[in-house]
């Protein structure tokens, strides 16, 4: 492999990209030519229609299932085969981190926008709802923010930006970690960011040289040639690799919850049962206790409030028991069936929480229920994972410094780190004026 | 005397040593005196020692760790800054430091007594295991926040007094103090103009239940708290404007670390504490995650030091943009820790809590 072709590759995406682009300008129509722009203007109009069309259809029919994923994906597709039409590549486009930072960015504008305007059911008790606009906003999603099709929609671009990238770096980071190129060329040597040359030190000062990045915590490993590469944070790449799959294991986990799992609300009468929804299940509310403490002011009890409240439930399937458990608020029913490793797989449980109560009119007490089952939960438990793990990259960015003695008996150094950049040209100038001084101390003994 | 009365008069003490340490210590700077600063510490020490007498009587009479409302959850705050803080002195020499740390430990303790409630026994939805976790690595992190948020402040002024811009020293300081002083004045004239605790302001807002004078109250709280803030800025600014101040701030390098490092322990920690918040929320109400103004704010957070560290790490940003982005972070905290509370959530099921 010539030089100029590892130097490359060596190139982080984005730069790459910014290269590509540049040469590609002067061809006409936007880089393209005429019969790829006419293929993709076609793609682009008929992904157009489509999503228009699906989203009439979809907003005039009442009763149509959720389908504003299907929607969001819909829209990120035509926005994709827009940009392909008239902007860049779109692979360029899905690979940049400035996408990334933007599509961060409007998130977080939208999620602030979303705390500020009444929500959900909040938007009733507002004035809102005499708002000559009210209407359009509520159907452009402006009170259900969180569940628009168009916040969606960004967090799918997000998701297809980060598994790009993923994509995209994965051979590299796996090949640095694990198959790390010793033997390199003089002029990739000096080619590096940082580098650092000593002339007439030769293998006496490779030796030193070892010694002192030695001392700097890094890990050596010499080729036949005579060259050395001095690496730490070996594992970086990929345990940052970690942390950005760890957002789409939480994010399918997400989807999946939210398209196959259920969130129920269930209230159930003390001593009464009711079918669970969704399922063949049948739940029977045994009694419902609460335990109560005075509110003073002062001296003065001005009324109680609930300590703890729980429910004696029993699960039963086709009359026969299958769980009992009294729940309190942070202590649920999880029921799931006797094989534990499907259950591991598909978290295949049915949840109970105790969420709330009221007193019914007839007296005694109703209990709330919330009756979840999120298909997703081991999927977004393994990302909690990976996120943990992978965060730990921060502290230790991948620092690489090869260094030989060439034909000419001179002693070259050069140095890269995959982030910190600054902090790493702190170190190599420390190990350089270190060199430099033990050198220099040879040469006057 | 009950025990709730004890410990009102304890935490009352503290502050105001917290009050008379902390002048010590901005007099220090000024005087460079030993005594002082000497003096100062040992009152620091006797506000620490009244402080977790205080804290824990409250444990004990309440039955669970001091971290299930506002106010406990602002004293603990302010015990944590000054305890952490006498520690770093004892093995740094950062008694300096103390003129910014020991007024805020003040100001977050003060603040903490002015939502002073009486004990009570847990709510239900936060008995559980999960709440000290959760609490202590959340407070943990927005503690490194807010460090990283004073060494990015004094990287700025240190940038100005350096290049000799003195008008630019004291237009910061006045920024900053009257910008607090704005938002502290329009929440107490929001506090005077309703009293109602039955909804948060932003509801009322919207609600319309708002007389004409309620909003004189309220636009006239946020200007008497902007003329307060601008004066204290001015006093400030006009000390910190001197050409020596230089030389007792920490030099560019050291504050550009600090604040980086504030955020690279605080990120993680950050994560911890919304992962095991989502984990707690799994169990109490068999969701992880509701787009709560809680979580969406701590969500909000984390992605700007999410982005903060991408520019830092990978884009390279370094200096004045990192030390802007610090400063704009501990605005997103704040939000977070008290805006929330005290602004937004007033429907939710954890508004009284001040994790």
């Amino acid at each position: 492999m010539s030089p100029e072709a590892i130097t490359e590759s060596e190139l982080s995406s984005e730069k790459a990209a910014v290269i590509t682009e540049n040469t590609g300008s002067d061809k006409s129509f936007f880089g393209k030519s005429a019969s790829d722009f006419v293929i993709l203007l076609i793609t682009a109009v008929t992904m157009l229609v489509l999503d228009i069309v699906l989203s009439i259809s979809y907003y005039r029919s009442s009763s149509a299932p959720d389908l504003r994923w299907l929607l969001a994906l819909v829209d990120i597709v035509t926005v994709l085969c827009i940009f392909g039409t008239f902007g860049g590549r779109v692979k360029h486009m899905l690979l940049s981190m400035k996408l990334a930072l933007t599509l961060l960015f409007v998130i977080l504008i939208l999620a602030i926008v979303g705390t500020i305007l009444p929500q959900g059911e909040n938007v009733a008790n507002s004035t809102w709802v005499s708002n000559p606009l009210y209407g359009f906003y509520n159907h452009i999603g402006l009170f259900d923010m969180y569940n628009s099709r168009w916040f969606l929609a960004i967090l799918y671009l997000l998701g297809f930006n980060i598994s790009f990238c993923i994509i995209d770096r994965l051979p590299t980071s796996f090949r640095r970690a694990l198959k790390p190129r010793i033997e390199v060329k003089d002029i990739f040597i000096r080619k590096c960011p940082a580098a650092a040359a000593f002339e007439g030190a030769g293998e006496q000062g490779v030796a030193q040289a070892k010694d002192i990045i030695k001392s700097h915590h890094y890990h050596l490993r010499t080729a036949e040639s005579g060259s050395v590469l001095a690496e730490k944070g070996r594992w970086s790449g990929l345990a940052s690799i970690a942390f950005h799959l760890s957002f789409l294991l939480i994010g399918l986990g997400a989807i999946l919850s939210t398209t196959l799992g259920f969130d129920q609300r269930l209230d159930i009468p003390d001593g009464k049962a009711a079918p669970v929804p969704n399922t063949e299940l049948r739940v029977l509310n045994h009694g419902f206790n609460m335990e109560t403490v005075p509110v003073k002011d002062g001296d003065r009890i001005t009324g109680y409030r609930p300590s703890l409240y729980s429910s004696d439930l029993e699960l039963t399937q086709n009359g026969d028991s299958l769980a009992r458990k009294t729940i309190t608020v942070n202590d649920p029913l999880r029921y799931s069936s006797s094989n534990w490793l499907l259950t591991l797989i598909t978290s295949t449980k049915v949840n109970f929480h105790q969420s709330s109560y009221y007193q019914s009119p007839s007296g005694g007490y109703v209990s709330v229920l919330q009756v979840t089952y999120t298909p997703g939960k081991s999927l977004i438990y393994v990302g909690f994972g990976l996120m943990m793990i992978g965060i730990c990259s921060i502290y230790f960015p991948h620092r690489r410094i090869w260094f030989k003695a060439d034909e000419n008996g001179e002693l070259i150094l050069g140095g890269r780190s995959n982030r910190s950049r600054v902090s790493f040209q702190g170190e190599f100038d420390r190990i350089e004026a270190e060199l430099r001084l033990t050198l220099g101390k040879q040469e006057a003994g | 005397m009950d025990v709730s009365t004890i410990e009102q008069i304890l935490i009352v003490a503290t502050v105001i040593t917290y009050l008379v340490s902390g002048s010590i210590y901005i007099w220090f700077l000024i005087s460079r005196s030993d005594k002082a600063v000497r003096l100062a510490t040992m009152l620091l020490y006797l506000a620490l020692l009244t402080h977790t007498v205080a804290l824990g009587l409250r444990w004990a009479d309440s039955g669970h760790a001091p971290m299930a409302n506002l106010y406990e959850s602002l004293s603990l705050f302010g015990w944590g800054i000054v305890f952490f803080f006498l520690i770093a002195q004892r093995f740094y020499p950062v008694q300096a430091a103390g003129a910014v740390v020991v007024p805020t430990a003040f100001l977050v303790t003060s603040v903490g007594y002015v939502f002073y409630t009486g004990p009570e026994p847990l709510a239900p939805a936060l008995q559980s295991y999960w709440l000290w976790v959760h609490v202590t690595i959340a407070m943990l992190s927005y503690g490194l926040f807010a460090l990283s948020f004073g060494a990015g402040f004094f990287y700025i002024v240190q940038e100005y007094l350096l290049k000799k811009h003195y008008k630019n020293v004291m237009y910061t300081f006045v920024l900053l103090l009257s910008t607090l002083g704005l938002v502290l004045g329009l929440w107490a004239g929001s506090k005077l103009a309703n009293p109602a605790k039955v909804m948060d302001p932003v509801t009322r807002l919207t609600s319309n239940v708002y007389a004409a004078s309620d909003y004189i109250k309220i636009i006239g709280g946020g200007v008497v708290g902007l003329l307060i803030g601008m004066v204290l800025g001015y006093f400030a600014g006009k000390g910190g404007s001197k050409p020596g101040f230089a030389k007792r701030l920490p030099s560019l390098d050291v504050l550009d670390e600090v604040s980086y490092r504030g955020i690279a322990f605080g990120f993680p920690l950050l994560t911890i504490g919304i992962i095991t918040g989502a984990i707690w929320a799994d169990q109490a109400w068999g969701r992880w995650w509701g787009w709560d103004p809680k979580e969406t704010w701590s969500l909000i957070t984390w992605l700007f030091y999410g982005g903060y560290l991408h520019t830092r790490l990978t884009m390279g940003w370094r200096g004045r943009h990192s030390a802007i982005l610090a400063v704009i972070g501990l605005i997103m905290v704040l939000i977070t820790y008290l805006g929330v509370n005290l602004f937004l959530s007033g429907l939710h099921s954890y508004a009284a809590p001040g994790g």
